[in-house]
């Protein structure tokens, strides 16, 4: 698969917390962490690694998941792995 | 010999002291040293306990985060893991088993904590979040750290080692936090204590009204204690220029189970979520719900067996999983109502408030309950003949002094507003960038307090020295 441009995947993620956050006014910011979004927490960190899974059609690993801090580390591990996807 | 002790206390000065003349190189060694000989003044055999746990974790460390074959890291790690757990495990076992008294004779003083601190380095290192520690020094230092061993806070390494070498002693900060906690201890957790030792004590002998005393003061009492206990933790860590995790947001403020277990205890249950949950969340992702369920409940009941391995930490672990599930399955449910119906939106606030804490409390009757029965009994006969109630509470009064009960209560209430208003942070203003006046004011202040603190623990007999609730973990 081509390399993916940041900002579309940014843009695909947007979509993909409104829907698990249940908020459709979201606008999500690359220095956004848990902190930032309503209800974003560990209980239900991986239902949201689960939505982007499916929506980029990629997997993340645990070591992964629990290195991620901010949305723009989302943003990037998705866009590396949408990358990868041969 | 415990951290409010007055025997430690009047070491405390001159440890610091020491510290702050030593060169700044050799205080993590003085540290360490320290750090040791407090374990040892428990005992000499749990400080080497401690010790190989530590190299062991180390040389894994070292191993994990140079070799280059990522299976052998893995077996590494895998196999510290193992041997970790099971070497709290066995500790934990012997001490809930029959022959429990060698156990608990055995059991290496703060295993929970120092255990949990070995096994997220080795995990976090294998997970690439952490270098490897780069001297055994700094590193024994990061597990045995003196003011958490015995009751935490749980601070995982990789916040301790970038902390070294400690720069910023806080020492006024660090004072007031540690006369804070110590008075929040004497003067509040020790007055409520009496009037909940011995309702739970005489289960079967009391009145509905009397129980629900001890339901509703247990929790408070325990609150008081722990968090006091952290108190004079992260205070004495600020005197070496160490900060240490927070354990406690205002649990009793929360509006849901999920609320408030983000509020209780935070050092473990962050730990928790990252080494327990969040794993099992990843492997039964397929599942659906059921995966969420059965990583919820093997969560809850690690936090309850943390504790001790009883029948009545397992069935507090328990009843806080079914809490937790009922309240995760709803909450788009219960958002998606009150998004229909605003106005009923403060009510539903407040039902979820009082609704967290009775469902709370309840679980903390098996956690503080000398067996299940015991238990069971006292949630079955809470608030049956209410109609003796002042006579048992006159009864109560007498058995354990209504004075100390009020100027229990009363310090309560004290401790609620104070952490509502957080006098602290107007006082770090001006620590950091207030007038002289003001600072040397409130120093002061301090120092009067720290004075009337080692007079208080002075004067107080030997046999009135409680050890605190978290000590025994």
């Amino acid at each position: 698969m081509p390399p993916i441009d940041k900002t579309a995947v940014l843009q695909g993620l947007t979509g993909v917390f409104r829907e698990v956050f249940d908020n459709p006014t979201l606008n999500l910011r690359e220095e956004m962490t848990a902190a930032d979004v309503e209800n974003w927490d560990s209980l239900n960190h991986i239902d949201l690694i689960v939505a982007v899974e499916r929506k980029f059609k990629i997997k993340f690993t645990t070591r992964e998941v629990t290195g991620l801090k901010t949305v723009g580390d989302l943003a990037e591990l998705t866009a590396t792995k949408v990358s990868a996807v041969p | 010999m415990t951290l409010t002790s007055f025997k430690f206390l009047l070491l405390l000065p001159l440890v610091v002291a020491l510290y702050h003349v030593l060169p700044a190189r050799h205080r993590v060694l003085f540290l360490l040293l320290i750090s040791y000989a407090y374990v040892c003044t428990w005992s000499v055999r749990g400080a080497l306990a401690m010790l190989v746990a530590t190299v062991f974790a180390f040389v894994v460390g070292k191993f994990a985060g140079n070799t280059k074959s990522p299976q052998r890291a893995y077996v590494a790690v895998f196999s510290a893991v193992s041997v970790l757990t099971l070497y709290l495990v066995f500790f934990k076992l012997t001490a809930a088993l029959p022959f429990g008294q060698v156990g608990r004779l055995a059991a290496p003083i703060g295993l929970s904590y120092y255990t949990f601190k070995l096994l997220s380095y080795v995990i976090d290192v294998y997970w690439g979040k952490l270098n490897p520690a780069r001297s055994f020094q700094e590193f024994a230092a990061a597990i045995a750290f003196f003011p958490q061993i015995t009751a935490g806070p749980i601070q995982r390494p990789g916040s301790f080692l970038a902390q070294l070498p400690p720069r910023n002693a806080a020492l006024w900060m660090g004072l007031s936090r540690l006369v804070w906690g110590l008075a929040k201890k004497v003067l509040v957790a020790d007055n409520l204590a009496p009037a909940v030792n011995y309702v739970f004590s005489h289960v079967h002998g009391l009145h509905g009204s009397a129980l629900l005393v001890g339901y509703y003061l247990f929790p408070l009492q325990m609150y008081a204690d722990f968090s006091a206990l952290t108190d004079v933790a992260l205070g004495m860590g600020m005197l070496f220029g160490i900060q240490g995790p927070e354990n406690f947001n205002r649990p009793f403020t929360a509006t849901s189970i999920s609320d408030f277990w983000r509020r209780w205890h935070m050092s473990l249950t962050n730990w928790l979520a990252d080494y327990v949950f969040t794993p099992l969340r990843m492997a039964t992702r397929s599942a659906g719900t059921a995966g969420l369920v059965l990583s919820i409940t093997l969560n809850m009941l690690a936090v309850g067996l943390w504790h001790g391995f009883t029948l009545g930490y397992f069935v507090f672990g328990l009843l806080n999983a079914a809490y937790l599930v009922g309240d995760v399955l709803t909450i788009r449910r219960r958002a998606s109502f009150f998004k229909a119906n605003p106005d009923l939106d403060r009510a539903g606030n407040w039902a979820g408030w009082a609704l967290t804490l009775h469902l709370f409390f309840l679980a903390m009757v098996f956690f503080r309950a000398r067996a299940v029965s015991d238990a069971t009994w006292f949630l079955a006969h809470l608030g049956t003949s209410l109609g003796a109630f002042r006579l048992d509470l006159a009864q109560l009064a007498s058995a354990v002094g209504s004075s100390s009960l009020a100027f229990g209560l009363i310090g309560f209430l004290v401790v609620e507003l104070a952490e509502r208003f957080r006098p602290d942070q107007w006082w770090r203003r001006v620590e950091a960038a207030g007038p002289v006046w003001l600072r040397w004011s409130v120093r002061c202040a301090i120092a009067a307090c720290v004075i009337s603190a080692f007079f208080f623990l002075t004067v107080r007999p030997g046999s009135q020295e409680s050890a605190f609730l978290y000590q025994v973990f």
